[in-house]
């Protein structure tokens, strides 16, 4: 590159122009026009049914979209999902492991799913067992941990891979309030390193861990961008009340 | 080796050590028909000739392998109840290496279960050692090929709460359907047609005149295997249909 070139605008990690999922007669999401760039931690708020987990499964290649079309990593979700699978992992609202598989076992079947080397797999289990404490349990059963620990095992298990974009779907649900706080601390740790999508009901998750904000109602997006421009927007001085009269109003800024 | 088969490799273990790890899979799948074989050749092999150790042994094996529907479907059934599968489906491997991938792990398991039925067998009735036990080993292991598959399709479509209710109709149907715990003489013409087209009675059959010989190799091997594999393609594919990623939305 010479001085007078500047460098290209960095790709952004996921890119979606108007998606739109149907079920029968149902529109779960409609028109989503979205664009998350790469590494930063964007949280996806809604009530229930406002369309996040849908929006999750497209991006994840889960489900197809009835209509539009979503780029993660520059693929396109419905013509080179294996090119995306190798690049994602997502940890879904359930707990997700190997019941009769101890800790280290279903961190070796994750790794090995993955294809990593004995090397790689040593690490991602050492990053597992430092970053959300999983060595002190890590020769217990799946079914034998407390949900907590379950839960830290379920998230984790999707860093087993090192994706580049990794989604989480309601982490932190049904866990208590010091769980969830250990949780967060788990994720904090992985700003910067990969792209993360977040969604959640807990309105001071999103204020504590996320860079930029979405708020989605009846499968509709009605705002995405800082806290600071959620608070302006709404006039509000918290995401939770912003977040009320956003979803109240039915206006954002998208 | 692949990256297909390392991956294939990794679910078979996963799914192997899943149900061998369950004591109740054990005591289903191995205990219970052991204590039965050897019961029901105890109190009955005098009686009827139905029960003489090498029609039992054949019948107990094949019986086993139904529980083998039930616990193949409850661990699919948990795992898309968990998002275990989700995450799956999310990973580089592929639909059809997740479906091999249970089916694969419990072939073994259906070898050992046949062997050990004929093995305790033998212990209990020696004469049987003068049958052909290697072909109707091998015979077993084409049967248990219907029962894991009916399992990988019960649980694409039952919950973890209904499997049970599925999954006994069919080892019902095995032990009802099959012949093996009492004559056909006196049942009635829609029964016995139904067994005749069914993979249940087939399935028994095949194992039973496997280990036993016999002069018409078409009419008692060959077609009670058709029978059986047919039913074998069928659930297959319709596992497959149904357990298709963003089957459940």
């Amino acid at each position: 590159m010479n001085d007078t070139e500047t460098a290209a605008p960095a790709l952004p990690a996921i890119r979606t122009a108007g998606l739109r999922k149907e079920y029968g007669d149902t529109v779960a999401v409609e028109g989503l026009d979205l664009e998350i760039r790469d590494g930063e931690l964007f949280a996806l708020l809604g009530v229930n049914g406002a369309g996040k987990t849908t929006t999750i499964k497209m991006l994840t290649c889960l489900c197809r979209p009835t209509s539009g079309e979503a780029f993660v990593l520059g693929h396109s979700v419905t013509r080179e999902p294996e090119r995306i699978r190798p690049l994602i992992d997502v940890s879904m609202q359930e707990t997700a492991v190997a019941r009769n598989l101890t800790v280290e076992e279903n961190i070796a079947f994750c790794a090995g799913l993955a294809g990593l080397g004995p090397e790689d797999a040593a690490a991602a289990r050492e990053m597992l067992y430092r970053v959300f404490g999983l060595g002190s349990v890590k020769n217990k059963r799946a079914s034998k941990l407390s949900g907590g620990w379950q839960r830290k095992l379920s998230v984790g298990l999707a860093l087993v891979s090192a994706p580049r974009v990794l989604f989480l779907d309601e982490p932190t649900l049904g866990l208590d309030v010091i769980a969830r706080r250990e949780l967060w601390t788990a994720i904090r740790s992985l700003r910067g390193k990969m792209t993360i999508v977040l969604t959640t009901h807990y309105m001071e998750e999103a204020e504590a861990l996320a860079d930029r904000i979405g708020i989605m109602k009846d499968g509709r997006l009605l705002f995405t961008g800082t806290k600071e421009e959620l608070f302006a927007v709404s006039g509000a001085g918290s995401v939770e009340e912003a977040f009320i009269r956003l979803v109240e109003g039915g206006t954002g800024n998208d | 080796m692949t990256d297909s088969l390392r991956r294939l490799r990794v679910l078979i273990r996963r799914n192997a050590l899943e149900i061998i790890r369950d004591p109740l899979s054990l005591i289903f799948l191995i205990g219970m028909p052991l204590v039965m074989e050897v019961l029901f050749y105890a109190i009955f092999h005098k009686l009827t000739a139905q029960f003489e150790m090498k029609y039992l042994a054949p019948g107990i094996a094949v019986f086993a392998q139904s529980f083998t529907t039930l616990f193949a479907g409850l661990l699919i059934a948990v795992d898309r109840g968990s998002a275990f599968l989700t995450r799956l489906y999310v990973s580089p491997a592929r639909p059809f290496e997740i479906t091999l991938g249970y089916a694969l792990a419990l072939i073994p398991l259906a070898f050992v279960q046949s062997v050990l039925f004929f093995a305790v067998g033998a212990v209990v009735d020696p004469s049987i050692l003068s049958f052909s036990i290697v072909p109707a080993v091998l015979a077993c292991v084409l049967t248990s090929l219907f029962f894991i598959g009916a399992g990988i399709l019960l649980g694409s479509v039952c919950t973890e709460k209904s499997i049970g209710g599925a999954a006994s109709a069919l080892i019902a149907g095995q032990s009802v359907l099959s012949g093996m715990w009492f004559p056909l003489d006196g049942m009635g013409e829609g029964v016995v047609t139904a067994m005749k087209v069914l993979p249940f009675r087939n399935a028994t059959l095949l194992v039973q005149n496997a280990l036993n010989g016999t002069d018409d190799p078409r009419a008692d091997i060959a077609v009670p295997l058709l029978i059986v594999l047919a039913y074998t393609a069928a659930v297959f594919v319709l596992a497959a249909v149904f357990s298709r990623p963003g089957r459940d939305g």
